[in-house]
């Protein structure tokens, strides 16, 4: 899932596993609050990760929208975004998390979980979250482009 | 009457990380070394309690006297009178002056202390001395400091009743990770391991947290959102922060701070008052300094009255002919300190800038420190958020050093039954982190108030033709060009494919982690993937110690711009 349109984040690159012209069109995407749109691009892990990250990688991959991360329905409230922001932080920050050997593995965790609350809280990079993602996940009502085929599928595109 | 022994440790590499045995958990204690006043906290089991020292007092003054064979601290020893701590044998303000260069502004702000405090301007560490038997005996902040500690950890062991080896200290919002390092240094020679360093409002945002909890008895962040504005002030520092907290979460939204406080007023108006002052006092004679002690006790005093009264009347005598009768009222004390309230507005204003708030969305105003008993202090804050009044629930002196007490129970893993150790601080950093890029620019990769732990990378390019090296320069600071930020350190990575100028990447990554250590991260991006070809560079800062400010200039005089980067967003 190499999606070149989602700009770059947490997870560091990796630095040398993918083709040059990929790294570049990243690169030009990459907006100085990276931070914020946030994806889950699945990397491959190098030695320039520190070893926590292919096991919150793992995790991150598994979980894909920022919704899914904070645990909240995409309809949330900024009420229930701050409220499973909060929530989430008690469990997994690292300074909430005692046993020292899993204090890293938290880190990656909380890290994932605060670039969903800071794009999600905040009202103008949750519209732009929004129409990125929507497409992806509603790919059945697209009803815009559409009106009279709201069960578009791939053998009804066929038959235009 | 014999004290336990304690040796300091030598100044050199302890960092004491290895010997943490997990399986007895004790309870860290607080510390707030303050620049004029130092309190030690503790969690007893239900509550804070703030601890004494043998004479029943909780807050000490911060100085160490060197005058006998053992140097005394502010902890045990008694003074006297006031003029005793400032005849030259004792060292103080030791937090304005840990982890600066003698090209600091701040350590140059302090030549006018009774105590010897030389600079070459050359960007070492200031020679700093104390008075003993007409001979400046040379000392450092981080020795001064060490003693200090030392005396706090026997107050507290012997108030505890047990040994004391964690502690929770508070650190000004300004303090860079450099001064940091010295910190831990110097709880290191007294043999304390620094559990958590926590800036100033933040302890005093966590035990708003707690005080909230206690209040609402809501759980797990569904009650409302309650916004912050702390302002903490004292003689040395002054920090702002903007808290949002539910559920005993605070969560740090910005910071912002400066070294500036009640110091900088008393030498303002120490110098209103005789307006020769420094050159008279430059040369450090026994009478001059003399002098100089009576005149700060004066001005001193008469600064804490205008706290409560709108005039006062200053009689001194100097003792060298020279007298000083004046009355000082608000007015004109306000004037002299103009720039030192202003410093106040604009970071108040830029921290709520920074935090993305409104005035009006803040619920309470939390002033602490000395300094927020000066009537203009407080109606700058109530003036800028729109409010009729302060928060009233904290004692301004003790807020710090009791949510360092509370920080230290929640982070030795202490269970509270009711549910008041139920808090968590979500920290951002104080200050940007970025590396130097051509024409001598400061590009941020972390920026001041991201939220740690944190894990940022930006992508750099070559500035030559054919250029297979760069030098990854990391400093810390808000200045736009480096000269006026902190070096932390700085590394080469070598191996760039030859190629013309703005084509090679190099990446360049900077992780705090749950435990507040920078690493930098820099490595070639390589097209295809032959992509074992060179290791990335990984290097924990800070890695300068003594003389960081000959490091840049002479890596500028070695390498000129050979070796520079530019950010890729400028080609594009």
């Amino acid at each position: 899932m190499l999606s070149v349109s989602s700009p770059l984040i947490l997870t560091a690159p990796a630095f040398s596993a993918r083709p040059a012209t990929q790294a570049r069109t990243r690169v030009k995407l990459a907006p100085p609050h990276a931070f914020a749109t946030a994806s889950t691009e699945n990397y491959t892990s190098t030695s320039y990760l520190p070893p926590y990250h292919p096991h919150y990688m793992a995790a991150a991959a598994a979980c894909s929208s920022f919704y899914e991360i904070l645990g909240i329905s995409t309809g949330a409230s900024c009420q229930e975004i701050k409220t499973a922001y909060r929530r989430l932080a008690r469990t997994c920050h690292p300074d909430a998390v005692l046993a020292t050997n899993l204090k890293d593995s938290s880190a990656g965790e909380f890290m994932r979980i605060h670039a969903a609350y800071s794009t999600l809280s905040d009202p103008e990079k949750r519209a732009d979250y929004d129409r990125k993602l929507l497409p992806r996940y509603r790919p059945l009502t697209a009803t815009a482009f559409s009106p009279g085929y709201r069960r578009r599928n791939w053998e009804t595109d066929q038959c235009w | 009457m014999s004290e336990p022994a304690y040796t300091v440790a030598s100044d050199s590499e302890t960092t004491g990380e290895e010997k943490t045995s997990s399986a007895f958990p004790e309870i860290a204690i607080g510390i707030d070394i303050g620049t004029a006043q130092c309190s030690v906290a503790v969690w007893n089991g239900s509550q804070v309690e703030l601890l004494k020292n043998t004479r029943n007092q909780k807050m000490m003054r911060s100085y160490v006297n060197f005058k006998d064979d053992v140097p005394l601290g502010g902890v045990s020893n008694q003074l006297s009178h006031e003029h005793e701590m400032l005849s030259g044998a004792a060292i103080f303000n030791m937090k304005r002056l840990i982890g600066r260069a003698d090209t600091d502004p701040v350590v140059h702000a302090s030549k006018s202390l009774p105590f010897l405090v030389q600079t070459l301007d050359i960007g070492v560490r200031p020679f700093i001395g104390a008075l003993v038997n007409n001979v400046w005996r040379s000392t450092t902040p981080e020795e001064v400091l060490a003693i200090y500690l030392l005396e706090l950890r026997a107050m507290a062991e012997v108030a505890l009743k047990r040994p004391i080896r964690n502690v929770v200290l508070t650190i000004p919002v300004s303090f860079n990770r450099f001064q940091v390092t010295r910190i831990e240094r110097a709880c290191a020679m007294a043999g304390l391991h620094v559990l958590r360093l926590m800036p100033e409002p933040t302890a005093v945002a966590l035990l708003y947290a707690q005080q909230q909890q206690q209040t609402i008895h809501d759980n797990m962040g569904s009650g409302s959102e309650k916004i912050a504005l702390i302002f903490n002030m004292g003689a040395g520092y002054c920090d702002v922060a903007v808290t949002a907290t539910a559920g005993g979460v605070s969560q740090i939204k910005a910071l912002a701070g400066s070294p500036i406080g009640g110091e900088d007023m008393l030498q303002n108006m120490m110098r209103h008052l005789l307006p020769d002052s420094e050159i008279l006092f430059s040369n450090h004679g026994i009478s001059e300094i003399k002098s100089m002690g009576l005149l700060r006790v004066a001005t001193q005093d008469a600064i804490h009255k205008l706290t409560s009264q709108t005039s006062v009347q200053i009689d001194v005598d100097l003792g060298n002919g020279s007298k000083i009768c004046k009355v000082v009222d608000q007015e004109e004390f306000q004037e002299v300190n103009k720039k030192v309230f202003e410093k106040c507005e604009s970071l108040i204003i830029q921290c709520l800038r920074d935090a993305k708030g409104e005035p009006e969305d803040v619920t309470d105003i939390i002033a602490v420190g000395g300094c927020s008993y000066i009537p203009k202090i407080r109606n700058l804050l109530m003036s800028i958020c729109k409010k009729q009044e302060l928060y009233k629930g904290m004692n301004p002196l003790e807020a710090a050093v009791c949510g360092a007490a509370l920080e230290g129970a929640v982070a030795s893993g202490v269970n509270d039954p009711f549910g008041n150790l139920d808090l968590l601080t979500i920290q951002v950093t104080p200050l940007a982190i970025g590396i130097q890029a051509v024409g001598n620019n400061f590009v941020p990769i972390i920026p001041r108030n991201t939220t740690m732990p944190a894990r940022k990378e930006l992508v750099f390019t070559t500035v030559h033709d054919n250029q297979t090296g760069a030098l990854i320069v990391v400093y810390e600071g808000e200045e736009k060009k480096v000269e006026g930020n902190h070096l932390l350190g700085y590394f080469k990575i070598i191996g760039i494919p030859p190629a013309p100028r703005g084509v090679p990447e190099i990446n360049v990554c900077m992780d705090i982690d749950a435990s507040n250590v920078l690493r930098v991260l820099a490595g070639v991006v390589l097209p295809g993937s032959q992509h074992h070809g060179i290791p990335v560079m990984e290097v924990r800062m800070p890695t300068v110690d003594d003389g960081h400010g000959w490091c840049a200039e002479a890596l500028h005089r070695t390498y000129g711009s050979s070796l520079d980067l530019d950010t890729v967003q400028k080609k594009i």
